[in-house]
């Protein structure tokens, strides 16, 4: 029982991470960015690649390496699109996500590349008759730590305030002097950042990496910044540990029927929805951008 | 030399244009007007001079140098600040962080307390709700704080886009009233609004705009003349400039 809440809380944590990765890009420049699945399987990548230099150094070149894509597909894409609709950013998105698929298969090939990181995460605490696994408890550790800063960060600082500024009306921002260029570069920095987090998370759990191992916690992260409220960063925060949360509770629950989870989670999303059609945090300065 | 010299200037949306001649000239430290009816390109004129829209044709000069096609974030730290139709102001942030995103247009950080004690002195309603979210201020309030968010940047020439929409007769002799404090600190300012004689009777010279042409300047003199106005804003009679 006490495994069952902790893996709860930590695939919320999880998923709550990434879908603030999206929801950061997304309330600065209103692009719903399909890409954010290859930052976090490029993270998963650089990790297993370089974990003979020892974890510390693994970990820093993959977070590095992750902002650093993240920035390049702004400033190499989606800035040449600054005055283009929001259907075409998505657009761009996609085919920068099917560049980066088919660009992995072709640097580290179609299979799976496996790797033993940090094995101590899979391990189990005893307490009498209860074990639980260290995975869970760190990464609810770490989801707690990265949100909580990032909270401070877009709460408390000056670069988090026009963050926010920009997130709810970019053209006034900027008519006040929010420098447009630096505000998303910085979201896109942010958002990789937050998507290494979740490549860690998931390469320990998993123990290996393919072309398609951001996809389907992007797509769910993703449903989770809807339910959470489009443009809201709380939102997408809250609404990707719903998601993340439900799934693992389902995956439990049904046992043998765990196939339906997914089932059970898009009706409870419809449900949700046709409840507060905005998101449970709905983002009343939002404003759609012309 | 003109603080703000603007020639021939053509904006628009995508292939709409909407202004098809902006022109104008504005001394340091002056109060000109802009009146016409709805559609007449007034707020297009002002975006394109704030750099939110991006012009097609024509000169922009802002103390000398040309400013066409800069971006606004850059526009404001010259000096060049824009309160936008609307008041735009960030309903979700306190009072304090709408002020003090209007320090990001400074070039000087070092005036940041001091541009901000100088502006909650000019309107002491701010100061009051400090804390509070900027959403839950009334109209005028909301107005004040659009005003005072784009004077924390002290900006040399300040435009106002309507700043009497929406608000009720009182306020609106309030918000007026303050523009000539504004005007005496030194700063220039541009008014855009519907209600020509609100603002004929501060302005030293109104700019009459329609179908995006400017078709007339008139003085204040002129301004009590009520024939002379209605030409120019119907455009019936013959066009002066």
């Amino acid at each position: 029982m006490i495994q069952t809440i902790l893996d709860a809380l930590s695939y919320g944590g999880l998923y709550g991470l990434a879908a603030l990765g999206i929801g950061l890009v997304f309330g600065v420049m209103r692009l719903v960015n399909f890409a954010h699945g290859e930052l976090i399987a490029i993270g998963a990548y650089l990790m297993i690649i370089t974990i003979d230099l020892g974890l510390p150094l693994s970990i820093i070149i993959a977070v590095a390496g992750t902002a650093a894509l993240a920035l390049l597909m702004e400033l190499s894409v989606f800035k040449r699109l600054r005055l283009a609709g929001p259907s075409v950013l998505l657009i761009a998105s996609f085919g920068v996500s099917i560049f980066l698929q088919r660009s992995y298969e072709i640097i580290f090939g179609a299979l799976p590349i496996s790797g033993q990181i940090a094995p101590w995460m899979s391990g189990v605490i005893e307490f009498g008759d209860t074990t639980i696994t260290r995975g869970s408890i760190l990464t609810i550790i770490l989801a707690l730590a990265l949100l909580a800063g990032m909270r401070f960060l877009v709460e408390n600082t000056t670069l988090g305030l026009q963050i926010r500024a920009a997130s709810s009306d970019f053209q006034t921002a900027r008519l006040l002097g929010v420098r447009s260029n630096y505000v998303i570069g910085t979201a896109f920095v942010f958002s990789g950042v937050l998507a290494a987090a979740v490549a860690f998370v998931l390469v320990t759990q998993r123990g290996s990496v393919d072309p398609l191992f951001g996809v389907n916690i992007t797509i769910l992260a993703l449903v989770g910044t809807v339910i959470g409220g489009l443009g809201s960063l709380q939102g997408a925060a809250l609404g990707g540990f719903a998601v993340g949360a439900t799934i693992s509770l389902l995956n439990s629950f049904l046992g043998n029927y765990r196939v339906y989870s997914y089932t059970w989670l898009f009706i409870l999303v419809i449900i949700v929805l046709l409840i507060r059609p905005s998101g449970l945090i709905s983002n009343k300065a939002f404003k759609e951008r012309a | 030399m003109s603080l703000l010299s603007v020639r021939g200037l053509q904006a628009g949306y995508g292939k709409v244009q909407v202004l098809f001649n902006g022109h104008i000239e504005v001394e340091p430290g002056e109060l000109v007007g802009i009146v016409g009816p709805n559609g007449a390109g007034k707020s297009t004129f002002l975006g394109a001079l704030a750099g939110s829209v991006r012009p097609s044709s024509g000169s922009i000069e802002f103390q000398g140098t040309s400013i066409r096609g800069r971006k606004p974030e850059d526009i404001v730290r010259l000096g060049l600040a824009l309160v936008p139709e609307g008041r735009a102001i960030f309903t979700d942030l306190t009072v304090t962080e709408n002020l003090r995103l209007g320090l990001t247009g400074r070039r000087d950080k070092s005036g940041s307390a001091k541009a901000i004690a100088e502006v909650t002195e000019l309107f002491p309603v701010l100061a009051s709700h400090r804390g509070h979210q900027a959403g839950l201020l009334s109209g005028g309030q909301q107005q004040q704080l659009a005003i005072a968010r784009a004077l924390v940047s002290e900006p040399k020439l300040l435009m106002l886009d309507e700043p009497s929409l929406g608000l009720s007769p009182t306020v609106i002799q309030d918000v007026f009233g303050v523009l000539n404090k504004i005007q005496e600190l030194g700063t220039a300012i541009i008014v855009v609004e519907q209600r020509a004689h609100l603002i004929m009777s501060v302005a030293s010279r109104t700019l009459v705009m329609r179908e995006g042409h400017v078709r007339a300047t008139l003085t204040r003199e002129d301004a009590r003349d009520e024939t002379k106005l209605a030409a120019a804003y119907f455009g019936t009679g013959e066009d002066r400039e």
